[in-house]
């Protein structure tokens, strides 16, 4: 509603109330033997108090100050209200996890951002209106109906997005944002900047990392950074359990700004979901209190070898952590016993293909599924032909090769070749299927002496079974390697996956362990939202001028209106309550 | 309204009669005592003989002893004059007012008439009505009840005019009995000292309800005024209903401080006390009846 209208349906309320105070009801009529005693009564009464005097007028405007309220919180006309009126409107929301920290007055920084994007769009009148987060881009419109805004602006949630790109809509005349500043933001000098800030305590996980031990006193270690965002001195508890065990548990002082550093060591065995938690009296934001890791090793990787001799590759796998390695000759090989997580083929390969992601090693024979054997080479020249995740960390200097036989086939990549182009290792990703082939065997190298071996060998059974994924992370989107084929959530639910290119673009909102499923394999991503920008919410990156301007346009707290509506009521009930004991008109 | 009282109710009347603080002249022998000397059974004195009086009262013995004529004199019983004035006026409308008055009229009604006083029921309100005058003996009093019935609630009242009017006739003096709620705008101090002026024995019976009393319901209402039709709309706050109430009280207290001053008897009538209780008790101690 734009500000003429708002204030003339206030002034049309005040009116009409002040009418209706002085429209005579016709009161009821008395029979009376006689009004010589009234007379009398009314000639002595002219000498009133000063309150008989004054209480026809302390009705009056009592009426019209209910009728005021209530007119106020329908118009709801706002101090921008008359500047947002000029042309298309874009309001971008800050949907930073910082902005759902609980203000002094029990609402959110967020709550403050959505009634003042409310209001804000309220008073666009007939211009259109487009809606935005930093987190999402585009979310409405531009349109000019009032209730899909509305709409729109209900259904928002914060979502991280921080280092998401600015939105731009076309066309708009005014960009207004609403934040609480706490991710910096490069801003065009025309985007009119609304804070919802205001500075409160808070206590949070910054950091949890769930990594092999650095000691031989266990085989992992949890590493926890509690910060306390208080001004003041408190008392954090600190929780960390692996599974529904708890690990760890204690209070701690903290003093103020202080940061706590933990290392909790973890078991071999045990549940691979950690879980830390953090509690304290002063504590705006709960979504920084929990932060969740995974430790892969502790979820186990069992590998089936089918060789006739597996060698130094059976000594490699048995001494491998969280690995556990079945042997099976060529000739007792049944395609649907068990299901490991990762096949080995040693020098020999089935004739079906497998339905498990594998991995060959110098097959002697071709298959179909395989591919065509091609010529020997000797002593080939290891040469890396891209940057993979199998040959991350493989020094190729360490590893002579005496001969190799290339397998090939199109779906076969060649990550590593020799000079004259005989691959040496080779990869293949076909609807979530995935495929090692190494054209020479530990036998016929030093591999099984090399350095790199151990470094190879993991590499491959970790992109086979456990593919390593950018993790831990912030709530967010994901872009994931296409043969991804489905996301879990937190919640147990698919999360949003979509095609992005040759990439899929899978949507991580939540905080929380998602599992991401590339066909039989699946890697997990630990997704936390605590971290120094968004759990310091003492601090603010807005300068001065602007920290408190969305107070006036959204009104400190819950929507103003409804203190409109319950001043409205109050009073109504105050004046209903002097009514009846004619304390006043 | 059905003014009939129970048997048990009537013979309690019977017993009552009217005191009047004067001794009046009457016109008929009856139960009451008058000034003069007559034709009574109580001797009460001698004095000379003089032509015209009746020989039949001369003492014999005396003027056989004396030698002189002597007339024995009697205390004459006669009848007392009893005027009952009834407000009939617009004020007096109210069922429980109405029916009251009418009570208390037929009940002292009953009384003179059972003790063979000579009673006239005068209705008023501008002025004065149409005297009813039952003759005398308490099995009239059915004639004064079907008078009073039918008698019916109208106009304005005007005390100092309907007694202007009683007082144009000559009339034995006797005891007048006013029943009125007394709410006449001109005031009653003018009728009522006309009334007394006349010599008459004068009791003031002042019936009020709790409607006169209490203006009722607070807040916003318009009061309308019976007699004359004149409104008023009044915001009766608590304050004022509590003036109205010691308006009232203050009323109440300058009729009876005026009754006072004029040596009238005052009595108070309220329309929701029990018809008897007034009768037996109120009237009573009032030393109205005995």
């Amino acid at each position: 509603m734009a500000a003429w209208q708002a204030w003339s349906v206030m002034a049309l309320a005040a009116g009409v109330a002040a009418w209706l105070f002085f429209l005579k009801v016709r009161p009821p009529r008395v029979n009376v033997a006689s009004l010589l005693l009234w007379r009398k009564v009314l000639d002595q009464q002219r000498e009133m108090s000063w309150w008989e005097r004054i209480r026809r007028a302390v009705s009056l405007v009592a009426t019209v100050l209910v009728a005021l309220a209530l007119a106020i919180a329908v118009a709801r006309p706002g101090p921008r209200a008359s500047a947002a009126s000029a042309g298309r409107l874009l309001i971008v929301l800050d949907s930073s996890w910082s902005m759902l920290a609980r203000t002094s007055s029990g609402d959110t920084r967020w709550s403050r951002a959505v009634a003042g994007a409310r209001a804000l769009a309220a008073s666009a009148g007939s211009d259109a209106v487009a809606i935005a987060t930093t987190a999402d881009g585009l979310v409405e419109g531009p349109t000019t109906d009032s209730a899909l805004v509305e709409t729109a602006l209900d259904r928002l949630r914060p979502s991280g997005g921080e280092g998401a790109a600015w939105p731009h809509v076309g066309g708009t005349d005014q960009v207004h944002f609403f934040t609480d500043g706490a991710v910096g933001r490069q801003l065009a000098s025309d985007v009119v900047v609304h804070s919802v800030y205001e500075a409160a305590p808070n206590v949070a996980i910054t950091a949890l990392g769930v990594r092999p031990a650095a000691t031989g006193q266990s085989s992992a270690e949890a590493y926890l950074e509690v910060a306390n965002y208080s001004p003041d001195p408190q008392t954090v508890t600190l929780t960390v359990t692996r599974g529904t065990a708890v690990v760890f548990g204690q209070p701690v002082e903290m003093a103020a700004g202080e940061a706590v550093r933990q290392v909790i060591p973890l078991g071999d065995a045990g549940d691979p979901r950690i879980r830390a938690s953090v509690s304290a009296a002063a504590d705006a934001l709960d979504a920084d209190d929990e932060a969740v890791g995974w430790l892969p090793e502790a979820e186990g990787l069992a590998v089936t070898v089918v060789s006739a001799d597996p060698g130094p590759l059976g000594l490699l796998l048995s001494r491998a952590p969280g690995v556990t390695p079945t042997f099976v000759a060529p000739g007792a090989y049944d395609p649907a016993a068990g299901h490991p997580d990762v096949l080995v083929f040693d020098r020999w390969v089935p004739a079906e293909a497998p339905t498990r992601p594998a991995m060959v090693v110098a097959s002697p024979i071709a298959a179909p599924w395989l591919g065509t054997l091609g010529d020997e080479e000797r002593t080939p020249h290891w040469v890396q032909n891209a940057p993979h995740p199998v040959l991350a960390g493989v020094d190729p200097l360490t590893i002579d090769i005496k001969r190799a036989r290339a397998i090939r086939q199109d779906a076969l990549g060649p990550i590593a070749s020799s000079e004259a182009g005989t691959p040496l290792v080779s990869v293949r990703e076909t609807g979530g299927q995935r495929l090692v082939v190494m054209g020479f065997a530990p036998g016929e190298s030093n591999l099984a002496y090399a350095a790199a071996f151990p470094v190879l060998m993991g590499n491959v059974l970790e992109w086979l079974g456990r593919p390593a994924l950018d993790s831990p992370r912030r709530p967010g989107p994901m872009l994931l390697p296409s043969s991804a084929t489905r996301v879990v959530g937190p919640d147990g639910r698919p999360a949003d996956l979509r095609t992005a290119g040759d990439h899929r673009l899978a949507m991580l909102d939540q905080p929380g362990l998602y599992r991401v499923e590339f066909g039989t394999a699946h890697g997990v991503v630990e997704v936390n939202v605590g971290s120094s920008d968004v759990s310091n919410l003492g601090r603010t990156t807005l300068p001065a001028d602007v920290t408190s301007s969305a107070a006036g346009l959204t009104g400190a707290g819950r929507p103003w209106w409804l203190y409109a509506v319950l001043f409205a009521l109050v009073l109504a009930a105050v004046e209903w309550w002097t009514w009846l004991r004619r304390i006043t008109v | 309204m059905a003014l009939r009282f129970e048997d048990d109710f009537l013979k309690k009347l019977e017993y009552l009669h009217v005191v009047s603080r004067k001794a009046f002249a009457g016109q008929n022998r009856a139960d009451r005592l008058a000034r003069k000397r007559g034709r009574g059974l109580e001797f009460a004195d001698y004095r000379q003989y003089a032509p015209g009086d009746d020989f039949r009262h001369i003492d014999w013995k005396v003027y056989r002893r004396l030698g002189r004529l002597l007339l024995r004199l009697f205390d004459e019983e006669q009848d007392l004059p009893i005027y009952l004035f009834i407000d009939n006026s617009r004020s007096m409308s109210e069922d429980a007012k109405f029916d009251q008055a009418r009570r208390v009229a037929a009940g002292l009604c009953y009384i003179g008439l059972a003790h063979l006083d000579r009673v006239s029921i005068l209705p008023f309100r501008g002025s004065l009505g149409d005297e009813t005058v039952p003759g005398r003996g308490k099995g009239r009093i059915f004639k004064v009840f079907e008078m009073l019935e039918g008698l019916q609630a109208g106009g304005e009242t005007d005390l100092r005019e309907a007694f202007k009017q009683f007082a144009s006739r000559s009339r034995q003096q006797g005891l007048a009995v006013v029943i009125s709620d007394f709410l006449d705008p001109r005031g009653f101090e003018n009728g009522l000292k006309i009334l007394a002026s006349m010599g008459h024995d004068v009791f003031v019976v002042h019936v009020a309800s709790t409607h006169d009393r209490d203006p009722g319901a607070l807040g916003e209402a318009r009061f309308v005024d019976l007699e004359t039709g004149e409104t008023r709309d009044i915001e009766v706050t608590p304050a004022l209903a509590e003036a109205y109430a010691q308006a009232w009280t203050r009323h109440a207290e300058d009729l009876e401080r005026f009754c006072g001053r004029y040596n009238l008897g005052y009595l108070r009538a309220d329309a929701e006390a029990p018809f008897d209780e007034i009768i037996l008790k109120t009237f009573r101690k009032g030393r109205f009846l005995a």
